[in-house]
């Protein structure tokens, strides 16, 4: 059984790629362009890892992640920007995220954050 | 008869009456005389007393030139060198020249001290034609000091309308001509700091545009990798085991085989070519991240105040009017004036654009007030055409522009500027017509974040 991986980022083509990209290690992606459409479609308690854009309209990536904590939900999140803020890693491991990378990403890098956020 | 005579000659004094010799004839005259004299002397006083009139008249006017903080000067208009005859104490003071150096010289001699000599021949040709002057120049002090002045010279002329003379007075406007100067330094700076502070949003915008495709190309370009490699050895397995393995010799043909290395080695520079203008993206990125803003006690109906004087001139000529509502007791905020200055100006050269096409919409009101215990508020409210409701959602992202020739950068600085203080930036429509901005500033200091 694959793992579930859910994109969430308001530009397609990010969203497009990052699925090319880990299917090709055999993942099952599901993307989404915000986090209110992710919310609508996915059930808090369903399988899987979310890679979570910061910087989008409507609800933020920091917000998104605080109604994943806050609805009790455990699912493990990685936070993806392009912007590149030296506290923002930190900050992303003070909300309990997994961890934090900057766009363009490395693919074996997010897949081995990907498969150790997945054991835990 | 005697009778008679005496009211003769009261009636008329001046008659002679040679013929009268008689002791009775020489009282008459001597009466006559005394009458005579009497006479005289009462116009003498007369005279005297509209004379002394006349000196205080001339007293007052003299000490009134004498006191005048304006300079004021006479010329002479009949001598053909135009020398000046007369100049008030304010002259020497304004000029510092001395009495001798200036009086019975030639004002064309003077003119030495108009520093613009087109101007010492525009004053030249007017008093030789008998016209009178009026112009604003920059003159210099026997010291050598440059000041400005305001000068006006008008012709003196007699009952017959010769021109006599030429009264001269001279304003000194440095100062204001200095705060002109200093207001439109101010406004240049502004502009400035406003112009680079747009750029520098403007390409680090546009530098997160070009960094999201060069994410996903590099995403894209490491699948290809991944999945030509899979076909590789899959193809390879495939020839170990499969009926193509009985022709050859347990391997797919040499040529095919070459182009696995050809299509990796292409798609690792298109890869080193994607991390190489990312990389330019990044260092572009930090060079222009923003510097942090100095937070300092602002008073907001100042900073209000200032930045309206600095557009004043822009205002008036649209023949817009500019009102205020500000609360006088509002508390200091924490601030960047600069930027602040800078969202203020924003907000209300936006407004004057919106009532630009309706000559009929020509107010303008700033308000200031308390929006709880711990909030400033602060509209800026116009009464132009409003905001179309399809704007509304997009007018503070970046490259939104209503305007032929915005860049789109205006609002969604704004708005994160004023973020940055702790306070929102919102606009809406009003109900009659036109838009409100608002921005609430927190008060005190601001945490960071």
């Amino acid at each position: 059984m694959p793992t579930n991986i859910y994109v969430v980022d308001d530009d397609e083509s990010v969203c497009r790629a990052l699925r090319t990209l880990l299917m090709t290690f055999d993942f099952d992606v599901k993307t989404f362009n915000s986090a209110q459409s992710f919310f609508e479609n996915v059930a808090g308690d369903a399988p899987g890892c979310l890679l979570l854009d910061i910087h989008m309209p409507g609800m933020d990536g920091w917000e998104t992640q605080k109604r994943i904590l806050d609805s009790g939900s455990k699912r493990p999140v990685i936070f993806i920007s392009a912007e590149k803020k030296d506290d923002a890693a930190q900050r992303a491991l003070n909300v309990g995220a997994v961890g934090f990378l900057q766009k363009p990403v490395n693919g074996q890098t997010l897949v081995d954050l990907i498969n150790s956020a997945s054991k835990k | 008869m005697k009778k008679k005579k005496i009211i003769s000659k009261q009636n008329k004094v001046k008659e002679p009456q040679i013929k009268d010799f008689t002791r009775s004839g020489l009282e008459k005259k001597i009466s006559r005389q005394s009458a005579e004299l009497r006479s005289k002397r009462g116009q003498l006083r007369e005279g005297a007393d509209r004379e002394k009139f006349a000196q205080k008249e001339i007293d007052i006017r003299t000490k009134a030139m004498e006191f005048a903080s304006d300079c004021i000067f006479i010329i002479d208009a009949i001598k053909s060198n135009f020398p000046i005859i007369y100049v008030n104490p304010s002259f020497f003071v304004l000029t510092g020249y001395l009495k001798h150096e200036v009086i019975g010289k030639s004002y064309f001699s003077l003119n030495g001290f108009d520093i613009n000599l087109s101007i010492a021949q525009e004053i030249k040709q007017a008093l030789l034609q008998g016209k009178s002057f009026y112009g604003e120049m920059l003159n210099s002090k026997k010291n050598g000091d440059k000041y400005w002045s305001l000068l006006r010279i008008t012709p003196v002329r007699d009952n017959k309308g010769v021109i006599t003379h030429y009264v001269g007075i001279k304003t000194d406007t440095t100062l204001m001509k200095r705060r002109d100067l200093e207001i439109h330094e101010q406004r240049e700076e502004l502009l400035h700091v406003t112009r680079v502070g747009k750029l520098a949003e403007f390409v680090s915008s546009l530098a997160h545009e070009i960094s999201q495709p060069l994410a996903a190309i590099l995403s894209y370009a490491e699948a290809d990798q991944r999945i030509l490699k899979k076909m590789e050895t899959q193809l390879q397995e495939s020839f170990a085991t499969s009926k193509f393995s009985k022709k050859s010799e347990d391997s797919m043909p040499a040529q095919i085989q070459a182009y696995f290395p050809m299509l990796q080695e292409i798609i690792q520079n298109i890869i080193n070519d994607d991390q190489r203008a990312t990389g330019v993206i990044r260092r572009l990125r930090e060079l222009l991240k923003k510097n942090k803003p100095t937070f300092e006690p602002v008073n907001i109906n100042a900073l209000i105040k200032d930045t309206v004087a600095l557009m004043m001139t822009h205002i008036t000529s649209k023949n817009k009017v500019i009102n205020f509502e500000l609360d006088s007791n509002l508390p200091m905020i924490q601030g960047d004036r600069v930027q602040l200055q800078q969202v203020l100006l924003n907000l209300i050269s936006n407004s004057l654009e919106a009532m630009e096409e309706r000559p009929e919409s020509r107010d303008l009101l700033i308000k200031s007030f308390l929006k709880d215990a711990k909030t400033v508020m602060v509209q800026v409210r116009d009464s132009g055409c409003g905001i179309p409701v399809e704007n509304m959602k997009k007018l503070f992202s970046h490259f939104f522009t209503s305007k032929p020739d915005g860049l789109g950068m205006g609002l969604s600085i704004s708005r994160s500027i004023v973020e940055a203080h702790g306070g929102h930036l919102e606009a809406e429509n009003n109900i009659d017509c036109g838009a409100t901005f608002n921005f609430s500033l927190p008060i005190g200091i601001k945490e960071n974040v």
